[in-house]
């Protein structure tokens, strides 16, 4: 009999011992400070569980850590990085397309986040090499977009503020669809986001998704991205509605409006439908751009409106 | 014969010594001073090893800024020894990869090369060294024969060159629409931010023995610089020692060129300088111009990012400000 309760004694502190040994073999397997995660551009990135030292490479991407209530945890962005305002007090780490190298690493960032559209991949090749985990991502429409919400939301452990965030995004989208299911005639859109030469954007572009969504036809669709149009060319194509995108200031904007003022035979220019709209709401991929689309929606049908008020 | 022969070893000494401190110097400010604001203190603490070190500066002074002053110490030497052969070759003051549009010809083959996707080794390296002998051919072409072109018709063709380089390159660029452009544009004005250690390893294995070319021909540049009919006198193959001078310093520039675009006038303004300060001897001024040119730019590389409030300009920015001017007081001053 003491051989059987020494045997079944020792038989639990071997019981206990192996899951001791189990549980402390999970902990150094799977170690709580890192894990690893595949990024939009299929690259295998070992972030930590708990980034709290993030740099942004990219306004949009500020703007997305913003907007889910974690700024808390960035620690540097870009220059031009200024939606919301609080986001201009951050230390500044170069402009997306010419980062400074010394200043991120300065900055002792434990994850950096960056855009496969603009960011140089040298810069981000140079950062892993120093040990900086670099997750990137290429969201290129209101699709890409929330995804790119709620990846970014799964790194920094916001999912929940990530699903909320897409789920109003979306609410919105299916109420501009329904709302804009069944107009009668899709009016000809020229969205003029360069100035001098006069550039549109093309079907490969995020805008030209909004122009179509929010029932527009883009005068400029094609397989060129970022086509330059002459003045000639634009009269040719006769849009019923100018958009012009600019970070050019109100002035600019008076002389472009009275350069195209010249062509009375314009649609857009008999029915006085030229607007300068902030060019933040267009080109920046980020859950604004759902504003963007509300507004193009006003330009594009206003008579939608009209009838609900 | 037998006493000038240790006097030119000991000036040469004297002379490297005194440029190699002045390149430690302009080294050390550049180890120092960078965009994170670091301190001179932490970082001289840092160099000799005492006091509390911080990993991040030790990450940010030889993994960031030491790369970057050796390209700058490597591009800045080449530029100064290629505008000191073809002042010689040419026989005229003036010439200098960049006004001659060397530059501007290995740019548009290193541009052929990235739109191309090629690797920056050999790949881009190989298209901006067939872009200089290119323009190189177009100015022998020029400036030789029938048609030998006095001084000023000389750089008037090399402004034509650059001016026609640079409608290329617009058209090049105009034709690409994706991200690469912001990238190209930069790279263009001269930038030295982006090479690691590895990059400045394959650099220097390129350009080390076109330094020790060159001054192998030195003695050669002098003699050429009496006259055609007085070098082969004095038993030099002119046509030879011209040939390999040319080859060697398109294939330096092009090389530089392929690393970090268009660093324009650096070899304007050092071998002047250093021809004031040491006298007309090319032996002395090809370590002198390696040397000099080298701190010359690691300097002007460091005014470029500590100027600007935010980010950093490209160094490209700094020389030609510097020596753009210069090109003008010298053009009146040979004038006159």
């Amino acid at each position: 009999m003491a051989f059987r309760i020494s045997h079944m004694l020792n038989y639990r502190f071997m019981v206990i011992f192996l899951l001791a040994a189990i549980s402390l073999g999970v902990f150094v397997v799977t170690p709580s400070f890192a894990r690893t995660v595949t990024d939009q551009l299929e690259r295998t990135v070992t972030v930590p569980d708990e980034p709290r030292r993030i740099v942004s490479l990219a306004p949009n991407i500020t703007e997305i850590i913003f907007a889910l209530g974690q700024e808390h945890r960035l620690m540097g962005a870009t220059r031009y990085s200024d939606f919301p305002p609080e986001a201009n007090k951050l230390p500044k780490v170069g402009s997306y397309v010419h980062l400074d190298l010394e200043k991120i690493v300065a900055l002792k960032p434990d994850l950096c986040i960056a855009i496969k559209d603009g960011n140089p991949i040298a810069v981000a090749k140079r950062l892993e090499s120093l040990k900086i985990p670099v997750y990137a991502v290429n969201p290129k429409n209101l699709e890409t977009i929330m995804q790119t919400v709620l990846e970014i939301g799964g790194l920094i452990n916001a999912e929940k503020e990530a699903d909320l965030l897409v789920q109003n995004m979306d609410l919105r989208i299916q109420k501009i669809k329904s709302l804009v299911s069944n107009v009668a005639h899709r009016p000809r859109v020229f969205f003029q986001i360069g100035v001098s030469p006069i550039v549109s954007v093309g079907t490969h572009t995020f805008i030209h998704g909004l122009i179509v969504l929010a029932g527009g036809t883009n005068l400029a669709e094609g397989s060129i991205s970022y086509p330059r149009f002459s003045r000639e060319q634009v009269l040719a194509l006769s849009p019923e509605v100018i958009i012009i995108t600019s970070m050019a200031r109100e002035a600019v904007f008076e002389q472009v409006k009275a350069e195209w003022n010249k062509w009375p035979d314009l649609p857009a220019v008999r029915n006085q439908r030229i607007f300068l709209e902030d060019s933040n709401f267009f080109d920046r991929p980020t859950p604004r751009l759902v504003d963007g689309l509300e507004l193009l929606v006003r330009l594009i049908h206003p008579e939608l409106f009209k009838e609900a008020e | 014969m037998n006493t000038e022969k240790p006097l030119l070893i000991k000036r040469l000494w004297v002379v490297s010594f005194s440029l190699l401190l002045v390149l430690f110097a302009a080294m050390f400010l550049g180890l120092s001073l960078g965009s994170s604001h670091s301190g001179i203190k932490a970082v001289f603490q840092n160099l000799l090893g005492i006091g509390p070190q911080d990993p991040m500066l030790d990450t940010i002074i030889w993994k960031i800024r030491f790369p970057r002053i050796l390209l700058a110490t490597l591009v800045g030497g080449t530029l100064s020894l290629g505008g000191l052969v073809f002042q010689a070759i040419l026989k005229n003051p003036l010439a200098e990869p960049y006004i001659l549009g060397i530059s501007g010809g290995s740019a548009i083959g290193a541009i052929i090369g990235i739109l191309m996707g090629l690797l920056r080794f050999p790949g881009v390296s190989l298209m901006a060294f067939s872009g200089s002998i290119g323009t190189l051919l177009l100015i022998l072409v020029m400036s030789s024969g029938h048609t030998i072109l006095k001084k000023d018709a000389l750089l008037l063709s090399g402004v034509m060159v650059n001016a026609f380089c640079g409608a290329v390159i617009m058209f090049l660029v105009s034709l690409t629409q994706d991200a690469r452009l912001h990238n190209i544009i930069f790279w263009l004005m001269g930038d030295l931010s982006m090479v690691d250690m590895p990059q400045v390893g394959i650099l220097a294995a390129m350009l080390l023995p076109c330094f020790f070319l060159v001054f192998w021909f030195s003695n050669s540049m002098n003699l050429l610089l009496m006259g055609k009919e007085m070098a082969q006198t004095m038993g030099i193959n002119v046509k030879a020692v011209t040939v390999t001078l040319l080859v060697a310093t398109s294939f330096m520039v092009s090389t530089t060129v392929s690393y970090c675009g268009l660093v324009g006038f650096v070899g304007l303004v050092v071998p002047h300088l250093l021809r004031l300060l040491f006298g007309p001897d090319h032996r002395v001024l090809v370590p002198a111009c390696v040397l000099g040119g080298g701190a010359y730019l690691v300097f002007c590389d460091v005014l470029a990012r500590t100027l600007p409030d935010q980010g950093e300009m490209p160094a490209g920015v700094i020389t030609a400000m510097i020596g753009a001017p210069l090109f003008i007081y010298l053009l009146k001053k040979t004038r006159r």
